[in-house]
């Protein structure tokens, strides 16, 4: 066995690392370290059923030497590991091809403070793991002492704390601690020829913003009880509601259709579509990345960028593409601080509230579908389309009358931002996508 | 396997002597069971786009997992630093679920030789030159490029791996393996006027890079994306509503993958959260079918040497003439359940623990003519190209196609793009009118995903007919 490393400090790391890379002969570099640990545990049935702990670090990095670009990563951050990836890196780099595009970002000077953005919370580390088996256990318990439920897929506490450092060969050196809790469980309700499934979940920066085991049992009893005795429905067309979770899962759509790097490879329907309408004006969607202690927030992306708010959709007008550097120069666009790795990722991306309670959406339809589950995939960014397995809560007279499964729900996507008619006042920030309820005027539903 | 195997303790550097300290400690609570899973994976990766070698890449992912075991609780840590004092720290993080301290005797390590080999490698990509796999990635994409004017962007990759793997555990096993694994892709797109789609195709496998001199060239699989994504071009609208269905052979096995397949996954029948856990034994579909998971086809993406836990795994029957026969086991849900392994345990990585999985399943060959299958349809829809699909326990699924066609008067007539259909598994499984004789695997490209845990699969099917099912097209 190896003797144990000393403890390295990441930023001398990432910065040694920085400087081997222009020794090689990079022209530019990019070091990116993180150090992490995890705790979780899943209980069932009132027994602990996992319980894992552990701590990890990972390096990555990204060279180019004569506008060529080569990658590298590591679990294994022995440092001549690292030296051997970075002189291959240098190596293969040369078999790139030439790419005007390509380089890291010109370094900013407004950076942003990671104190003023409260994404890192000390008492979640300090949680006992009695306190944290507790809480799993709880949640699990007040949800299984209904008698409406019948089996149990467990409840999970999670928590993450983890440290990001990035220095690249343009002078950025940054660093950045941030941290993330999660309670859940999952339930099944009535026999297992009818039964049905559902779970809730809370995940937070802050253990304080967690929901407690009360609320998030109740409302998983809830979400699966309403789906008890189901009927099917005729294939038609009616008004559809999208549930807050299901909004968010379209606007990880929406995402990915206004990300720069679909937009240069025509891998989007809203190729072209900048400055022009797409949705109706009650549609605004924002990415930012500076909000307070939310899951999407970080002081900057992965190469370096500062974060910032972006508003992608403005009343309905496409606005902004979101770009990581190089998706940006294809576009002859800035960067919007949204490089994820090599790719583009959101930070907190959302739809913003409307006036109407969910209520009042619902009493506005005399027949229509509320979406409350989505199953599979059938989603096509190329040209919008959709078509999905769903769940529902099937309107009828402004009510809930009963629930509805084995259907489908198909559209488009550039059709049905235009036939948004009302939006919710529920937002809520429950993961780095998200928005409110919706309802869509028309959508075809497949059923019998 | 022809190239020579790596010494896996330049790796690791840990001895036989340390691994039985590690699990000594690991189970110095009282832990029943305890396992070392030590990884090595070298990955790389070549992207073609834009008319360019736009990016490569290089990875090493190195680590150990432990686990201990104690009747249905587990305690898992897991490390990236090889270094004694982290992991022994993983060794007691995983130790503390057990919670008798005694002082367990680990039975002596003895090394397992293993018999068979499915892995087909002539040239090990991971020894291969750059220069060869990019060679390969600009003849799939210059294939592509040029099959049409209409194709307007191209993407071509190639990514290939070497796992090297070595678990030891406190019943003396100790073996290991290395596992190759290639996949070289390719995506279209294509334009006519304001209409814009998509076209993909793939494949590789458990194989050397000689795979795509001989067995699928980088041509081929390049033209294959711009033809779907051209055909598309010509497609409307699926159709909406209840319908005979029929599914064509090969990628349609993504079907019982969803229908069947994670349903029989040992844990979730001892948990009693899927349907079928009180249907072992009992007719839950039609007696044309018969499924079968098999981690040992040669060079099938799915399959390995031996599993995640170091079981060597077996062709397992699932289905047999519409009757539950089988379970896709792992050591946990077999002890509870005193079933025998079937060597089906994988994980994504170190850092995961070990669950019951499929490999290459599929549904054995029937002795209907594909052609008769579609005559007998007077109006339906015929499902091509497949995406992925999903299941929930109570055996609603979904599976989304890509591209098909109308059926009509017992002719393929037009062509119909986008639709996902869904159903209950043992509704439909009751509705399979005719089996193929045409058995035939899908594209070597598949993962399948469960628990946020990734692992490379196949699937497969002869052309199917389902008399009825929900088709979520427009029209």
């Amino acid at each position: 066995m190896k003797p144990t490393a000393g403890r390295d400090d990441l930023l001398a790391l990432a910065e040694r690392l920085v400087r081997f890379g222009r020794v090689c002969g990079a022209d530019e570099i990019e070091v990116g370290v993180g150090d992490g640990t995890e705790f979780s545990v899943d209980v069932r049935l009132g027994e602990i059923e996992n319980l894992v702990e552990a701590g990890s670090r990972s390096m990555g990095l990204r060279i180019i030497k004569d506008k060529k670009t080569a990658f590298a990563s590591s679990s294994d951050l022995d440092e001549e590991t690292l030296k051997r990836l970075i002189r291959n890196a240098v190596r293969r780099a040369e078999l790139s091809s030439r790419d005007e595009f390509s380089g890291l970002p010109t370094l900013s000077k407004r950076g942003v403070d990671p104190a003023a953005l409260s994404i890192y919370d000390p008492e979640i580390e300090q949680l006992d793991s009695k306190t944290k088996i507790g809480l799993a256990l709880e949640t699990e318990r007040i949800a299984l002492a209904d008698k409406r439920i019948t089996n149990s897929h467990g409840a999970s506490f999670v928590t993450n704390d983890g440290t990001a450092v990035l220095a690249s060969s343009n002078g950025f050196l940054g660093r950045f601690q941030k941290s993330y809790c999660s309670l859940s469980v999952g339930l099944q309700a009535g026999a297992t020829d009818d039964m049905v499934e559902d779970f809730w979940f809370s995940s937070q920066t802050h253990f304080e913003a967690l929901e407690r085991p009360e609320q998030i049992a109740r409302t998983a009893v809830e979400r699966t009880v309403r789906q008890l005795r189901p009927r099917k429905i005729k294939t038609q067309k009616v008004p559809v509601i999208f549930e807050p979770m299901m909004t968010s899962g379209l606007l990880g759509f929406l995402f990915s259709c206004v990300a720069g790097t679909a937009i240069y490879q025509k891998s989007s329907f809203l190729v072209g579509k900048l400055g022009r309408r797409i949705a109706n004006d009650a549609i605004t969607v924002v990415d930012d990345g500076r909000m307070p202690g939310k899951l999407g927030t970080s002081p900057f992306d992965s190469e370096g960028v500062p974060s910032r708010r972006t508003v992608v959709v403005q009343k309905g007008i496409l606005k902004n593409y979101l770009c990581n550097t190089y998706a940006a120069r294809k576009l002859k666009l800035r960067s919007t601080g949204n490089a994820d790795g090599g790719g583009v990722g959101p930070n907190n991306f959302y739809l913003e509230p409307g006036p109407h309670a969910p209520s009042d959406i619902i009493r506005s339809c005399e027949k229509g579908l509320v979406l409350i589950r989505t199953l599979g995939h059938g989603l096509n960014p190329v040209n919008g389309d959709i078509s999905r397995g769903a769940f529902g809560l099937w309107i009828e007279k402004g009510e809930i009358a009963y629930p509805v499964s084995e259907i489908t729900i198909s559209g488009n996507l550039g059709e049905l931002l235009k036939n948004i008619e009302m939006v919710g006042s529920d937002l809520e920030f429950r993961g780095s996508i998200c928005g409110p309820t919706i309802k869509v005027a028309e959508m075809m539903v497949s059923g019998t | 396997m022809i190239y020579p195997r790596i010494p896996f303790e330049d790796h690791f550097r840990l001895s036989h002597d340390d691994l039985q300290r590690v699990l000594g400690i690991a189970q110095s609570s009282g832990g029943r069971f305890a396992e070392v899973y030590l990884e090595y994976r070298a990955y790389s990766f070549v992207l073609m786009e834009e008319d360019i070698i736009k990016e490569t890449a290089e990875s090493i992912s190195l680590g150990m997992g432990i686990r201990v075991v104690s009747g249905e609780k587990t305690g898992f840590g897991y490390t990236n630093d090889l270094a004694f004092d982290k992991i022994r720290r993983a060794a007691l993080s995983a130790a503390v679920i057990a919670a008798s301290p005694t002082t367990a005797k680990v039975v002596d390590l003895k090394a397992v030789r293993l018999a068979r080999d499915v892995y087909r490698v002539r040239e090990g990509s991971h020894r291969a030159p750059l220069e060869k796999k990019i060679g390969l990635v600009k003849e799939a994409y210059a294939a592509c490029r040029k099959s049409s004017r209409a194709v307007k962007k191209v993407k071509a990759s190639l990514q290939d791996s070497i796992q090297f793997v070595m678990i030891a555990n406190s019943d003396g096993l100790l073996v290991t393996d290395a596992r190759p694994l290639v996949k070289l892709t390719c995506v279209a797109i294509s334009e006519k006027g304001r209409l814009r789609e998509y076209g993909f195709s793939g494949g590789g496998g458990r194989v050397g890079l000689e795979y795509f001199a001989s067995e699928l060239t980088p041509q081929r699989i390049g033209k294959e994306a711009a033809q779907e994504a051209l055909n598309l071009l010509e497609a409307r609208p699926a159709p909406a509503g209840e319908m005979p269905v029929v599914l064509s052979p090969g990628h349609a096995g993504v079907f019982i993958h969803e229908a069947v397949g994670h349903l029989l996954e040992a844990d979730f029948n001892r948990k009693k959260t899927s349907v079928f856990w009180n249907k072992f034994g009992r007719k839950i579909g039609s007696d044309l079918i018969t499924i079968y998971d098999d981690p040992t086809i040669p060079a099938f993406r799915g399959s390995y040497n031996i599993d995640d836990e170091g079981t060597v795994p077996r062709k397992t029957l699932l289905i047999e003439k519409g009757v539950i026969k089988g379970l896709l086991q792992d050591r946990l849900s077999a002890g509870l359940m005193k079933m025998s392994l079937t060597g089906h345990a994988r994980r994504q990585d170190f850092s995961d623990i070990p669950l019951p999985r499929m490999t290459n399943t599929y549904i054995e060959k029937g002795e209907s003519d594909p052609a008769e299958i579609i005559r007998s349809v007077k109006k339906g829809f015929y499902a091509d190209k497949f995406q992925g699909g999903q299941v929930e326990d109570s055996g609603k699924f979904t599976f989304s196609v890509s591209s098909g066609f109308l059926i009509e008067d017992g002719k393929l007539t037009a062509p119909v793009k986008q639709a996902t259909l869904i159903g209950s598994n043992v509704d439909i499984l009751n509705k399979i009118e005719m089996v193929g004789h045409d058995l035939t695997f899908g594209l070597q490209t598949g993962t399948c995903s469960k628990e946020g845990q990734d692992v490379p699969v196949t699937d497969g099917c002869p052309t199917l007919k389902i008399s009825k099912m929900t088709v979520g097209g427009l029209e």
